[in-house]
């Protein structure tokens, strides 16, 4: 069955431009000039319940806006979407019961709370009645390996244990379909391996569809079976990872990658 | 609404934390008290004068209500924190989740103030009754009938606060126009009662938010009548629905102008 349906998904940007210096700033007040950013451009692919599936592209290449597109967070201005079914533009709530998210730059926790806390808050906010909540805590702290600091603000966590804390409130209503949007940022190769234990576990234990960006080759070679490499907002690439090394079998994926970058050109969308 | 409650409960636990941020704002709010209070000392030359139909008394303690409420309900939730929302895209996390987001803000809002305005209320009783001396005809009926109204007025403010907030869809920085909003409330609404302008200003007054926010709630306080108390509710009640219409209307209308950057 399929997890994720994107069919011409679409969407267009206005960015101000303004010419250098003072007079820049003093024309752009007269005649604001505004260009057209083409950031997703008619993107069709679909995903199985229960893969993983690893989205890569350079900087700006569209990735986010595509997965904002796909949470219900970002309007298409052309194609379609459908998650588990669900339109995200039209039922955009209905669809926050079924998926979790994780942007690895972003905080989803309340800081001056503790882990606990928070995965109690976020129990409430999906309905979950208290002793579930207190039940699934249970079972993700153990999963995740938070009882030694789940009574400890937010605050004052290391950076990998703040990012394990995340991904543990995306998945507190036991969603069934992840994105992780570089959820390895900035973290060191032991934390990272945690990470991506963490989320093979989630996917083979709980069968949970992971759609992954990232911009580590290691995430994507150990975690994803299949990759889309996208580019100037256009699939570039749809491919099963075994497909892919089995035809340039010497070369590191990295390499690989790096190859269809520059073959296709860097993208400029947002 | 249980999950709002859990927004408001989440945000009371946190700014329980910091009662001690609370209380440095002490200090501007009495020094703005204390030379309010000399100005009408200096201005009542006789302490059975009126002016506008206030005694001394009740002029003072009206700025000191009205000032109470706006020291007590400051909080960036409803003034800058869509903005910041938007501009570091922390948005795309708040408006996944199974809540209305301008419901969300609400909530953390109330939370917000929950702990602020009785920490200046109980502020402002020991500096009155220190300075000026009690109410007459304030009791404890007189707390109980106006708490309704004082907890409107500020969802009313909250809601108007969010909707200039939200033009941060549109625009860059909704700032301006918060300013604008908050000088307008603060020079006219929380200094002088509507009554001391001119009449021909007064009906302009109680058409715009001052008369729910500030005004109406201080006015019960200092000088209850059951017929002023329900044409107040009446009017909030009207403000609040239309207020909820215009914020709710710029929220569906600028979230679909979302444009979330940097990944």
């Amino acid at each position: 069955m399929e997890a994720i349906r994107v069919e011409g998904l679409s969407k267009t940007f206005q960015v101000k431009r303004k010419e250098k210096g003072m007079r820049g700033s003093l024309k752009a007040i007269l005649h604001p000039q505004v260009e057209k950013i083409r950031a997703v451009d008619n993107v069709t692919f679909s995903v199985r319940e229960g893969e993983i599936l690893a989205f890569i592209g350079p900087n700006g290449a569209g990735k986010s806006t595509t997965i904002k597109m796909m949470t219900g967070i970002l309007y298409p201005d052309g194609g379609n979407v459908e998650v588990l079914g669900i339109d995200p533009v039209k039922r955009r709530r209905r669809l926050a019961y079924e998926i979790g998210t994780v942007f690895g730059q972003k905080e989803q926790l309340w800081t001056h709370l503790t882990p606990y806390d928070n995965l109690k808050f976020f129990g409430a906010i999906y309905d979950i009645p208290d002793r579930e909540s207190e039940k699934r805590i249970r079972e993700i702290a153990e999963l995740f390996e938070l009882g030694a600091f789940i009574n400890t603000p937010v605050r004052s966590l290391s950076l990998g244990q703040r990012i394990r804390c995340e991904i543990a409130a995306s998945l507190i209503h036991r969603p069934r379909v992840l994105f992780l949007d570089e959820p390895t940022i900035g973290l060191d190769p032991v934390v990272k391996e945690n990470i991506r234990t963490l989320i093979k576990r989630m996917n083979t234990e709980l069968n949970t569809t992971i759609f992954l960006t990232s911009h580590d080759t290691g995430d994507i070679e150990k975690l994803c079976r299949r990759i889309i490499i996208i580019n100037s907002g256009k699939v570039v690439l749809d491919d099963s990872m075994e497909h892919l090394k089995y035809n340039v079998s010497d070369t590191p994926l990295e390499n690989i990658i790096m190859e269809i970058y520059k073959s296709q050109g860097k993208g400029e969308a947002v | 609404m249980k999950k709002y409650t859990v927004i408001y409960r989440s945000v009371l636990m946190e700014n329980l934390q910091y009662t001690a941020n609370v209380a440095m704002g002490f200090v501007s709010y009495f020094v703005f008290i204390f030379i309010f209070i000399q100005l009408w000392n200096y201005i009542y030359d006789d302490p059975r004068q009126l002016i506008a139909g206030y005694t001394k008394e009740q002029m003072i303690w009206y700025v000191m209500i009205t000032e109470t409420l706006w020291f007590g309900t400051r909080a960036a939730a409803v003034s800058s924190q869509a903005a910041t929302d938007i501009r570091g895209g922390n948005i795309a996390y708040q408006i996944n989740k199974p809540y209305h987001y301008a419901l969300y803000l609400l909530s953390r809002y109330t939370g917000e103030w929950s702990v602020r305005l009785p920490m200046y209320a109980l502020l402002s009783a020991v500096i009155g009754f220190a300075l000026v001396g009690g109410l007459p005809g304030f009791g404890l009926l007189t707390l109980l009938a106006v708490i309704p109204s004082v907890v409107m007025g500020i969802t009313i403010h909250a809601v108007f606060k969010l909707s200039i907030s939200f033009f941060s869809f549109w625009i860059e920085d909704s700032n301006p126009f918060q300013w604008l909003y908050d000088k307008l409330l603060l020079v006219v609404g929380t200094l002088f009662p509507i009554e001391i302008f001119p009449e021909a200003l007064q009906p302009l007054f109680r058409l715009t938010p001052i008369y729910t926010v500030c005004y109406g709630p201080a006015k019960l306080i200092i000088d209850f009548s059951v017929e002023k108390w329900v044409e107040i509710l009446i009017a909030q009640l009207l403000y609040l629905a239309a207020g909820c219409a215009l914020m709710f209307f710029i929220y569906g209308k600028g979230v679909k102008r979302l444009y979330v950057n940097g990944g």
